[in-house]
């Protein structure tokens, strides 16, 4: 019986070991994929937006902070792209449209950032917008020329953009929203468009009530 | 004692940075071909170990069921898609998996085994097809790209390799009640 004392305290420690390892690896049985690790840590951090030029559809140069006092709903896109990209700004659009026309452009604009800044020329911008009804004003589709820039922002928010050899880029994507201090206060699932246009709808609602 | 060589030479080849990319690059080859060899190095090391420290493995695995279960903690643990994001984006989550799957699974299941009973290996052999399965069809079905490094058709075909897998496991759980052992012994 003695001997066996030593195998069930084993049992024990092994078991408890298991709940630590699953605790600390999935945050607390939180976030079982690294994608839904990242966006509870992005919400949880809340990181500015970093200082990075953008070139619009309209040829127009400004940094981000042309924003400043808006809401800004960002999405990350290539244009060549011909899966994700497409649902995701479709679903953008459908957002764009449910949310009340009083705060578009006055307290909220839309921001579509490429990251194949190469390819995706103002010109191309600027076709890309029309098929999606997007006025290059309020919702906007701008590059950042800057290699540099463009990987900091990427890394800050943790987009990982992998190309796979054929000219096309795999990408996590989701509805990224940074508050009127160019700050990002919430990441939402790009699938869940009701979701998400209340969640900003409401944002935006409590302020007008002050 | 040669046999622990190799296994030492098959471990410290696993982790030379060229051998770990290459494997890395590829989701299949990371999930079955890497991570196993990995525990079957440390299988391979076990003898040499269990003549080392032979009290330790007596007292502390006196019946196999902690090793057993501290085995299927670890492979389950890197299962996990996160697991495998993270071992290619954070280092120490890498060196963890280096040092995990032979030591903490692979000596482990080598010492247990031959400890286990008969209702012990049946057990596992249903438990970890269950496993490779339910990953399969996870792998394989979700409308989600799991993994952030790995593209998801590189998704689909791990599923497949998962439900292989288990379907292995059950035709050899299976053929042992039919097969008469100590005909061939």
């Amino acid at each position: 019986m003695i001997k066996n004392k030593h195998n069930a305290v084993a049992i024990i420690v092994v078991l408890l070991f298991g709940v630590a390892l699953f605790y600390v690896g999935t945050d607390g049985f939180q976030a079982y994929t690294a994608e839904s690790a990242r966006t509870a840590k992005l919400i949880d951090e809340k990181p500015s937006f970093p200082e990075v030029t953008l070139e619009d559809s309209q040829e127009r140069m400004y940094p981000f902070s042309e924003f400043e006092g808006k809401y800004v709903m960002l999405t990350f896109i290539y244009t060549s792209c011909t899966d994700v990209c497409l649902q995701l700004e479709v679903n953008l659009a459908e957002v764009y449209d449910q949310i009340p026309e009083k705060y578009i452009g006055e307290d909220i604009v839309f921001l579509s950032v490429s990251f194949d800044p190469t390819r995706d020329t103002p010109e191309v911008l600027d076709k890309y917008r029309s098929y999606f009804e997007s006025d290059g004003e309020t919702w906007r589709m701008a590059r950042i020329p800057d290699q540099q820039e463009l990987d900091s922002l990427l890394d800050d928010f943790g987009v990982i953009v992998i190309p796979d050899g054929e000219g096309n880029f795999v990408h996590n994507s989701a509805f990224y929203l940074a508050d009127r201090e160019g700050k990002l206060i919430d990441v939402m699932d790009y699938t869940k468009i009701d979701e998400a246009a209340q969640k900003v709808t409401s944002i935006l609602d409590a302020e007008a009530g002050e | 004692m040669k046999q622990a060589i190799y296994g030492l030479v098959l471990y410290v080849f696993l982790m030379l940075p060229p051998v770990a990319n290459l494997a890395e690059s590829v989701m299949t080859i990371h999930m079955h071909m890497q991570m196993p060899l990995f525990v079957i190095a440390g299988m391979l090391m076990t003898p040499y170990l269990k003549q080392r420290f032979p009290t330790f493995f007596a007292k502390w695995n006196r019946n196999g069921v902690p090793g057993i279960i501290l085995f299927m903690i670890i492979i389950m643990y890197w299962m996990l898609p996160r697991t495998m994001d993270e071992a290619l984006t954070i280092y120490a989550i890498e060196i963890f998996k280096f040092i995990s799957l032979p030591f903490l699974a692979g000596v482990p299941l080598r010492d247990s085994w031959i400890k286990l009973g008969k209702m012990g290996k049946n057990i596992i052999f249903v438990t970890l097809s269950l496993l490779c399965g339910f990953m399969g069809i996870l792998y394989i079905f979700s409308p989600e790209q799991l993994c952030n490094n790995y593209l998801i058709v590189e998704q689909i075909t791990l599923g497949w390799a998962f439900l292989f897998l288990a379907l292995s496991i059950i035709i050899y759980f299976i053929q042992q009640f039919f097969v008469d052992k100590t005909e061939y012994e």
